[in-house]
């Protein structure tokens, strides 16, 4: 008969479930990225905190209501930007100047680094990671093309020019997961008018603005040269990692990824920062900042192991696990990548200019991406043209009710 | 869980033979231990699911997003903004899509299939084969038939034998990703009404059948005037389950939409997660929620209506 | 049920002859139609052959060659199977699904069938509206109770627990049961009931040793319908776990559409095999329960 043997079965689950051990205090470290796992073990094994991962949409969700209720965690990541800007204005996180203070005087980090953690003049987080967004570029398939890293605007879309000719895709980007539709169109903005790219943020400048169809007129010409891979892949750092296109632009944490598609980083991976097209501009680079806070409520232990990640020995095994790099000027490279853009950064004085996920208003966000990743898909000066039309009837929608 | 919103069209009926002549004491303790076997399943029914309905039309009344706004009086204002949303019209749109789609598709082909498996030799086996894919969780197919429709899958390998070299992606255009999915998910949820409708031709009686076909009624005469009549009951039951199913339909449009950058236009069940947890604007998509939950309970109350006219018509 | 008889009939007129020919069409029509439905349940079967080629192959087999070819060996199948394990955390993913999926649908059909005893068995005023409260659990789109339980076990400390799983899981899988067990117990001769309570036997044990064994084979066939949903749940074990040792298997897959992930389809599409191979090998095994709970479910 099968009923006693169901109520067995039942008694003997609940009975497991009611054995869920008992937490004790402790210090957890919350956060949406288990793709860094190997990051979090080694520091936590440091630092004596526990990291817990969460997927990023039920991560957002449970921050915001926890910090209604007052039940925050003591550290969790967040986002830079609109975001830091909203947490920081619910007061569930603490100021935390005075460890930025000693950092610096400590010559940890760099002074420029504070803005980007920072709401109104005051920071409240610590970098976890830093990632400037470059040109990643694979040696081999220069080399064999007898190419060089460009220098100029002129350069760049000769190299796409002879690689195209020579039936290699010049530059890997697709819309996997439906949010890197930006990249390319922040990258153009800020090769062409980064003052423009800056001022549509704020709602000054409209999206079907003679300086936002310069780049895509840019990024409509490149398509249809063909200089892009199939944006319908879902596969993207492994078609890099797998030769499949010559250069990648994207942020530095990609590398950790690409070594584990079976890329040689080492050696085979080279670097350069995306040239301007008019030459007499400054030097400008996005710069995506991955900040960690520290909850309003934190206790003493959670502050200790906050502190953890403003020391040289956090970035260094941060750095080891998995070619991560939080911005921390003693740390050794974990990959020669990240020495050659600090050393063209500082060579070239080059400003940071924050990334456009962040800098974007979040409510229309998904909306505007997703316009942008049309674009992608359909590379024509008419989806063109539709994609300006629409991002600006959102944005001005948007500016005009807030 | 399509099978969740059967109702039952005696509900009624049986309260009507409660015994006249039990004594009072009795009927006290009738009532006491049948509501003390009925108090789990309520207390689990009320705290699990209808106090967090109540508790969605509630939020879907305040002005809660991220931080703030929780508990704060918002009035219709969340309503009102499901006009202006970009994305509400074309959600609503392929909702509707999806709906009529789940009418006419799974209902015609799994009435086709009875059909043709009523009676017929190896009918169990491909029963079996037809309700297999049922079995499979949502995300499990919608991944199997994501590589189908892949730019380099098998979709557009088959086509190519035909027709030359195809390179669509079916699931990055705005005009096949509906069908797509849908084909999908007929694939798989076909089994369900297939499997009702057999248990219908199953019960129908022969005679009926018999006495036409001695009077010269051809095979579709048959099945237009005798079979089909008779099975009305059982079609409504399906046709009620479909829709309800094509309504709510959300994993598979998830996991194939993963890339499709127009995905939260795809549904209202997926504007609603997608303004929940990715814009983080609770209030709105709680209203969206209620929207789509007043829909499903006019569908139920109108298919209860209708049960009741075509027993009635039957009888 | 209603019968629809010819107005007279007239044995002696009838062509015996004209009648048998036209059932031996009726017959080769049917077996054509058999050839239809073969046809097209195999054509129903791609899918699933496309998935089993699919595991025997390397990614590299995979992203070259025919995808529909038949795999050139079996190892690579030894690869796939352990990348989609460790990659997904397949281990402790497969456990938390059968103590969710287990104790959910087993504790629901039972409390069910207590329910339908009580509402079907016993007499008073009030029963209908308990049981109509009962019944709204069923007509709610589900998209309805997500943000507020999700915000609720925030607050009762229930997010992330598998007592909160049990307990949401347990809830959700209550009402369907009790709508069949209701009219199936309501069906159920009552004498036997009057007789125990002669011999003094009390409630629960005539519930539990009388009742309960009689309506076992609908409650097998709707504990397996109920196990197999509560294993394909994807939405509410996203929304109410977070973290890996208490995921169950859907949501573990989904390490396999983040942003970051580098998997190759082969190892996703196995990932999906050994997810769906537990429901899918107790559906060919009971499959005529399945089919008994889903005639149940018809009336």
């Amino acid at each position: 008969m099968f009923i006693p043997r169901l109520k067995s079965l039942a008694i003997g689950a609940l009975a497991l479930c009611v054995a869920v051990p008992a937490m004790a205090q402790q210090v957890t470290l919350a956060h949406d990225k288990a793709f860094w796992d190997p990051g979090w073990t080694a520091t936590a094994a440091e630092a004596g905190f526990t990291p817990t991962a969460y997927p990023t949409d039920q991560f957002v969700g449970f921050i915001q209501s926890s910090v209604a209720a007052g039940t925050q965690p003591g550290l969790f990541t967040w986002w830079t930007g609109r975001a830091l800007d909203d947490l920081a204005a619910s007061g569930g996180i603490a100021p935390v100047d005075e460890i930025w203070d000693k950092a610096i005087a400590d010559g940890q980090f760099p002074e420029g680094l504070r803005a980007l953690f920072s709401v109104d003049g005051k920071a409240y987080a610590l970098p976890v990671n830093v990632a400037r967004w470059v040109v990643l570029y694979n040696k081999d398939t220069f080399a064999k093309n007898g190419l060089s890293e460009p220098k100029t605007w002129e350069e760049f879309e000769a190299a796409m020019a002879t690689l195209k000719a020579a039936g290699i895709t010049p530059i890997n980007a697709t819309v996997q997961d439906g949010w890197r539709g930006f990249i390319w169109f922040q990258e153009l903005m800020l090769r062409t008018n980064p003052d423009a790219y800056n001022a549509l943020h704020s709602g000054e400048l409209a999206y079907d603005s003679p300086e936002v169809k310069a780049a895509f007129d840019i990024w409509t010409d490149w398509a249809s040269k063909g200089y892009f891979s199939d944006p319908r892949s879902t596969t993207e750092a492994p078609d890099f990692a797998g030769g499949n296109a010559a250069m990648y632009l994207m942020g530095e944490w990609v590398i950790g990824g690409l070594k584990e598609a079976g890329m040689d980083v080492d050696n085979n991976l080279g670097v350069f920062l995306m040239p301007n097209r008019d030459p007499a501009m400054a030097s400008t680079l996005i710069v995506e900042g991955g900040p960690l806070v520290l909850s309003a409520k934190a206790t003493e232990a959670d502050r200790a192991a906050f502190e953890y990640w403003a020391t040289e020995k956090a970035a260094n095994t941060w750095a080891k696990s998995m070619q991560l790099f939080n911005g921390n000027l003693n740390v050794a490279p974990p990959n020669p990548v990240f020495g050659e853009v600090t050393a063209a950064m500082s060579e070239k004085d080059t400003v940071a200019y924050q990334r456009w996920w962040e800098a974007v208003p979040t409510e229309i966000r998904g909306d505007l991406v997703a316009e942008l990743s049309s674009f992608v898909l359909n590379p024509t000066a008419d989806q063109a043209a539709q994609a300006m039309a629409n991002m600006q009837a959102l944005n001005a929608d948007y500016w005009a009710n807030r | 869980m399509g099978d969740r919103s059967m109702s039952d069209s005696e509900l009624g009926a049986l309260d009507a033979e409660r015994l006249g002549s039990a004594d009072v004491r009795q009927r006290r303790r009738n009532a006491l231990t049948g509501a003390l076997f009925a108090a789990p399943a309520l207390l689990f029914v009320t705290s699990f699911l209808l106090y967090p309905v109540a508790m969605n039309v509630w939020y879907s009344f305040t002005a809660w997003r991220k931080f703030e706004g929780l508990g704060e009086w918002a009035g219709l204002a969340n309503y009102q903004r499901l006009a202006t949303n970009p994305n509400f019209e074309a959600a609503a749109i392929n909702t509707g899509i999806w709906v009529i789609a789940s009418l006419v598709l799974p209902v015609a082909l799994a009435l086709a299939l009875a059909v043709l498996l009523n009676g017929a030799r190896f009918s169990d086996t491909a029963k079996t084969l037809f309700f297999l894919p049922r079995v499979l969780a949502p995300t499990a197919a919608g991944v199997i038939w994501y590589y189908v429709y892949a730019p380099n899958g098998v979709l557009n390998g088959f086509l190519s034998l035909f027709v030359g070299p195809v390179d669509r992606g079916w699931l990055f255009e705005d005009s096949t990703i509906t069908p797509a999915i849908i084909v999908a998910f007929v694939w798989q949820t076909v089994g369900l009404p297939m499997v009702l409708l057999l248990i219908g031709l199953a019960a129908i009686p022969r005679d009926p059948i018999e006495a036409a076909q001695i009077d010269g009624a051809t095979p579709g005469q048959v099945f237009l005037h005798v079979t089909l009549p008779l099975l009305l009951p059982t079609i409504l039951v399906v046709v009620i389950i479909s829709v309800l199913a094509g309504f709510t339909a959300f994993d598979h449009i998830w996991v194939m939409a993963q890339s499709f950058p127009g995905k939260r236009r795809l549904s209202l069940t997926v504007l609603m997660y997608y303004e929940a947890f990715t814009n983080n604007a609770w209030a709105f998509a709680s209203a969206i929620a209620v929207v789509l939950g007043g829909i499903v309970l006019a569908v139920t109350w109108l298919q209860a209506v209708l049960q009741e006219r075509v027993d009635r018509m039957l009888k | 049920m209603n019968r629809v008889q010819p107005q007279h009939l007239d044995l002696s007129a009838i062509d015996w002859r004209e009648v048998a020919r036209r059932k031996r069409r009726l017959v080769s029509g049917g077996s054509w139609g058999m050839w239809l439905a073969v046809a097209m349940a195999l054509l129903w079967m791609v899918p699933f052959y496309y998935l089993l080629i699919t595991i025997f192959k390397s990614p590299a087999e995979f992203a070259t060659g025919p995808k529909l070819a038949l795999p050139e060996g079996l190892w690579p199948v030894v690869g796939n199977v352990s990348a989609a394990w460790q990659a997904a955390r397949m281990g402790p993913a497969f456990l938390n699904s059968a103590i969710y999926a287990v104790t959910g649908a087993a504790s629901a059909v039972i409390i069910a069938a207590m329910a339908a005893h009580g509402l079907a068995r016993f007499d008073f005023r009030g029963r209908t509206a308990l049981f109509m409260t009962i019944f709204a659990g069923t007509v709610f789109p589900l998209q309805l109770y997500l943000i507020p339980l999700f915000f609720s076990y925030q607050s009762l400390g229930l997010i992330d627990t598998r007592l909160g799983m049990i307990l949401f899981y347990t809830a959700i899988c209550i009402p369907f049961p009790v709508l069949v067990l209701r009219n199936y117990m309501s069906q159920m001769s009552r004498e036997m009931d009057e007789a125990a309570r002669m011999d003094g036997c009390g409630e629960f044990r005539l519930f539990f040793s009388i009742v309960l064994p009689n309506a076992s084979s609908p409650m097998l066939a709707l504990f397996l319908l109920q196990f197999t949903w509560v294993w394909n749940d994807l939405l509410f074990a996203t929304v109410l776990t977070q973290s890996p040792e208490l995921r169950p298997i859907m949501p573990a897959l989904q390490v396999f559409q983040g942003g970051y992930a580098s998997q190759s389809p082969t190892v996703i599409l196995t990932a999906s095999f050994l997810a769906s191979l537990p429901t899918v090998l107790l559906f060919l095994a009971m499959r005529r329960t399945f089919m008994t709970g889903l005639t149940a479910a018809r009336n």
